[in-house]
């Protein structure tokens, strides 16, 4: 049919009308400072040398002192402690608390807004807030032990309790996500594979890894995987807390990125550790897109 | 000039006399500076407080609008230096962070002074450049020797106690070398569970008295040979020395404390002893402070190399970028004139300055006298000392970064995460990463 | 009958379960909006001294134009997202294109790229243009990931409403867009909420970006907080204010639109 097929072009030409223009910002705002960013990363760039941007010699020059003579492969190690911890502890404490939460009340919705106030408060004034907690000095948590007669050492200059305290911190601040996801889902759960199961006489901990954990699991990967690529990202918790000590303690990737780049201007070398930390995100997002997240439409 | 001193009285004079509600006359027309806005920046500290209290005098003698802002110092220094990087032209009149005096200006950042200081029309005649005291604004030449900053702060290094009557008790005295200083902390520390000793956490400043002490040092022979020797066996002994005393006698969370929390941990006599900036332990002395009837004052101690109090300084610059030049060294010329610092001095009570007319003053060593203990006498002396020139290695372009390594290096021996030599050992490799990095040529 | 009757007490303990532990995770966030109503001697603990002087002390610093930069910044942001973005995620959800996958691949990644690796470009290419300091500058910038946000949740939205409503009004002679105007878009105004709002306060919540971008004129309220971290001595009072005075606004957003931003932050993330 003609008309039919005027109507199908026509049709495609309207959504390539209106998808253009965000492609094209989108384009402008990211593909573009990609490039730059991976072109800067082949130049020992920094402003106390002119001439420095251009210089493309030795365009591996960067990438073979992050991995070979510096700081960087500790600083990647000291991130994955910092992510599992933190995501290990994210994911107990959603899925924990999304279990409670699961209980059909008006009670009950007003407490899971409650629980969502720590993802969404400004992540300055979570790390200020932290800050508070362990500064004895004025630190309600002090004054408390001190009542009972403690007197215990700053957490954030010791260097065995800083990385899991800013693991702690930042669970706080993010366990929301994972237990709003996770609820999302168990509430999806058709009421009569719960009854099913109960009827056969399973036992609460039988229901949980037998009938609600199998059902979750895709949400809880996905919601996983997301707070693992964001934890790669927490930056005011140790800016404010420990600026990436005591000696190196906390001197994850991000923070030793922005040190590098910002604080010395070592713009190359900063770049080729952002390029590397895209390319590690690059391929955390390829699992989230395998494990079909984003293809709801298609379900 | 005197053109301009007297123009001022004409113009507070004739505003008095009119005493007009609202806005000043027709003569605001003829201020210099009308419609220009000056954007000043330094670094929260006494000073720029004191300074604050001044500037709305300025903005009505010469008609300018001043920006002041005052971040704090890890966030200043760290934006002031992407700022200079890019030749940006936010700023008008800037503070030269000490240890970053060697990088601004041998970048090429900062504007050299002296065009500006032998113009008479924008400098008074009665300035006097000559009046600064020579080693300290020597640290702010380029390699042609030309001025790129004028120092505000001479501070030095010195000790200061709280509970002097805690050391006298014990048949002690103020201690004069590393070795009466352990003795002492030993004797007087932790009796009614007061702590002995506590420095700031910027060891990268308050540590390098005690390396050098120890006959260490930070390059083999800055200026021109930046090798680094961290990990020599006196820089070990050093770093073992200074973190046995801190913790030791340091206070709990003593890798915590910055400058503010160790003065007014000083003040309020809850740590014993420091070698501090004159800056913070003076502070001790001012009227109504728990520690001032019990302080007491000396040299910074020497150790087994001799005696190397670490002496600061940080100035008012111009940034390359700037736009207005003429109107922010007209600021810098106002704020660094005599009148103006005499004023502080004398009514804010600000004495680490850096005019010789003024420290030569009777009423200058008067104030300074505490308890009988003559602070200016150690003030000049020290000043006289850091002529030797062990300083140098403090105004490397790459010496930032190098400080943070001692930092994290002194951090690790505190927190008994690293032995010493282990520690010094890493700092001085990522020491040599870095100036490698930087370009500097070993 | 006693089975019923147990699990009523169920729900009892964990309502009461809940709600224990909900003063718990909220304790700390309370503690700081005490102190900020604490006159600076009593802060340090002691007798609880109420004040409203670290609110009216912010007045007359530099904290009210920040805050006002953070509005306008975070408003326009989102305003543009939208406006580029919604069409385009409409379009995704109808316009079956073959490349569909790899665009949203590349609006993944995008919401997923650290910071910094963003900050290194910006920074350079901002110097060059003037844009440093400038809330158009901290806009542009907010928009890689507000924009990649709203084609990502709104797709989602739209992919739920069903094609037959459309293809009724297609019918009846309207246009592509015409429909969409008419029909989809009045049904989306939850999503379109739920969107806005995640994108303001992705945008309100930046501190990163406008920590490096900017200087004095267009420092956001988030930076203009650290900046009361002074050198010479916390003012907690004043931090403990101004860090209220920044969290209000997220969490009025938060708390009046519960419902819909719920589905906004799990869109996509859950099969529906």
């Amino acid at each position: 049919m003609s008309a039919g097929a005027g109507w199908a072009r026509a049709q495609r030409r309207a959504f390539l009308l209106g998808l253009a223009p965000a492609l094209i910002v989108l384009a402008a705002v990211t593909v573009g400072p990609a490039a730059y960013l991976v072109a800067t990363s082949l130049t020992p760039l920094t402003p106390v040398r002119p001439g420095s941007g251009l210089d493309f010699s030795h365009p591996l020059g960067n990438y073979i002192q992050a991995l070979f003579q510096s700081s960087f492969p500790h600083s990647v190690l000291l991130q994955a402690e910092l992510s599992l911890l933190t995501v290990g502890m994210q994911t107990l404490a959603g899925v924990g608390l999304a279990l409670l939460l699961d209980v059909e009340s008006r009670w009950m919705e007003v407490l899971r807004t409650g629980f969502l106030v720590p993802m969404v408060l400004p992540p300055i004034v979570v790390a200020i807030i932290w800050k508070v907690l362990t500064t004895p000095d004025v630190s309600p948590a002090y004054s408390l032990l001190a009542w009972f007669g403690l007197r215990p050492g700053s957490l954030v200059t010791n260097p065995v309790t800083a990385l899991p305290l800013i693991a702690f911190a930042d669970t706080w601040e993010w366990f929301p996500f994972t237990m709003l996801m996770v609820l999302a889902a168990l509430q999806m759960q058709p009421r009569e594979q719960l009854e099913a199961a109960r009827i056969d006489g399973a036992n609460s901990r039988q229901m949980f890894w037998h009938v609600r954990l199998p059902f979750i699991r895709p949400a809880l990967t996905v919601a996983v995987l997301f707070r693992l690529i964001d934890s790669i990202k927490a930056f005011p918790l140790i800016y404010v807390l420990t600026d990436g000590g005591p000696g190196r303690a906390t001197e994850v990737t991000n923070y030793y990125a922005f040190v590098q780049t910002f604080n010395f201007a070592y713009w190359g070398y900063g770049s080729a550790i952002a390029t590397m930390m895209v390319a590690g995100v690059f391929v955390l997002s390829l699992a989230i897109g395998r494990l079909g997240f984003g293809r709801d439409e298609d379900a | 000039m005197g053109g301009k001193l007297r123009r001022r009285a004409v113009i507070t004079g004739a505003a008095g006399m009119l005493a007009l509600p609202g806005k000043a006359p027709a003569a605001v027309g003829a201020k210099p500076l009308s419609g220009v806005t000056l954007n000043v920046s330094c670094w929260n500290a006494p000073y720029p407080q004191f300074l604050k209290k001044y500037i709305p005098e300025f903005e009505q003698e010469t008609g300018a609008r001043v920006v002041y802002t005052t971040p704090a110092f890890p966030i200043y220094n760290q934006r002031m230096d992407i700022a200079l990087a890019t030749h940006s032209d936010a700023y008008d009149v800037i503070n030269v962070t000490f240890i970053y005096i060697g990088r601004w200006v041998g970048a090429g950042w900062m504007t050299p002074l002296d065009p500006f200081i032998a113009n008479p029309k924008l400098t008074p005649a009665d300035w006097n450049p000559k009046d600064f005291l020579p080693g300290i604004e020597a640290a702010f030449r380029d390699s042609k020797g030309e001025l790129c900053a004028v120092p505000w702060i001479a501070d030095i290094m010195m000790s200061g106690a709280s509970r002097y009557d805690l050391i006298h008790g014990a048949g002690l005295t103020m201690p004069d070398t590393f070795d009466e200083m352990h003795k002492m902390l030993a004797a007087v520390s932790h009796k009614d569970g007061l702590p002995g000793f506590v420095v700031e956490n910027h060891y990268g400043w308050t540590f390098l008295g005690y390396l050098q002490g120890f006959g260490a040092n930070v390059f083999r022979a800055p200026p021109h040979d930046l090798m680094p020797v961290l990990d020599s066996p006196e820089a070990v002994q050093a770093a073992e020395f200074f973190a046995t005393i801190m913790r030791d006698y340091g206070p709990r969370g003593a890798l915590s404390y910055t400058y503010d929390q160790v003065t007014a941990a000083l003040k309020a006599a809850k740590v014993i002893y420091s070698t501090e900036n004159e800056a913070f332990v003076t502070q001790m002395a001012q009227k109504g402070a728990p520690a001032a009837p019990t302080c007491g004052f000396s040299l910074f101690p020497k150790g087994p190399a001799g005696r190397f109090p670490q002496i600061a300084t940080h100035g008012w610059g111009i940034p390359a970028g700037s736009r207005k030049k003429d109107a922010a060294w007209q600021f810098i010329a106002w704020a660094m004139s005599e009148k103006l610092l005499l004023r502080m001095f004398r009514e804010q009570g600000w004495s680490s300055v850096t005019r010789r007319s003024i420290i030569d003053l009777p009423e200058f060593h008067a104030k300074l006298n505490y308890n009988g203990f003559d602070v200016a006498k150690i003030y000049l002396e020290t000043l006289n000392l850091a002529d030797k020139g062990y300083m140098a290695y403090r105004t490397v372009p790459a010496y930032p970064q190098i400080d943070r390594q001692i930092n994290i290096a002194l951090q690790s021996v505190i927190s008994g995460e690293k032995k010493a030599a282990q520690a010094m050992k890493d700092a001085q490799h990522n020491s040599l990463e870095a100036l490698r990095r930087a370009g500097v040529k070993l | 009958m006693p089975r019923r009757g147990s699990r009523a007490g169920r729900r009892h303990g964990a309502e009461w379960a809940a709600t224990a532990l909900l003063l718990v995770v909220l304790a700390p966030a309370l503690w700081l909006l005490q102190m900020s109503f604490r006159t600076e001697a009593s802060i340090n603990g002691g007798v609880f001294v109420a004040t409203l002087a670290n609110y009216t002390s912010l007045a007359g610093s530099g904290f009210p134009a920040s805050f006002a930069n953070s509005v306008v910044a975070s408003t326009t942001a989102t305003a543009l997202a939208l406006l580029l973005g919604v069409p385009a995620a409409y379009a995704l959800s109808r316009g079956g294109m073959r490349r569909r996958g790899t665009i949203a691949m590349w609006v993944l990644v995008t919401r997923m790229a650290p910071p910094i690796a963003f900050t290194v470009p910006f920074f350079l290419a901002f110097s060059w243009l003037g844009l440093i300091d400038t809330v158009s500058g901290l806009v542009v910038v907010y928009l890689t990931f507000d924009l990649a946000m709203v084609i990502w949740t709104m797709r989602s939205f739209f992919a739920a409403i069903p094609h037959s409503l459309e293809e009724a009004a297609w019918i009846d002679g309207a246009g592509v867009w015409g429909a969409f105007l008419r029909v989809v878009l009045p049904l989306s105004v939850p999503g379109l909420a739920a969107t806005g709002i995640l994108c303001f306060i992705m945008s309100w919540n930046d501190f990163f970006f406008a920590l490096i971008l900017t200087r004095t004129n267009a420092m956001t309220a988030p930076v203009a907080i650290v900046n009361f971290m002074q050198y010479a001595g916390w003012e907690w009072g004043k931090i403990a204010a101004a860090g209220v005075l920044v969290l209000l606004p997220v969490l009025a957003f938060t708390l009046l639109t519960r419902r819909y931003l719920v589905r906004g932050l799990t869109a996509g993330g859950v099969k529906e």
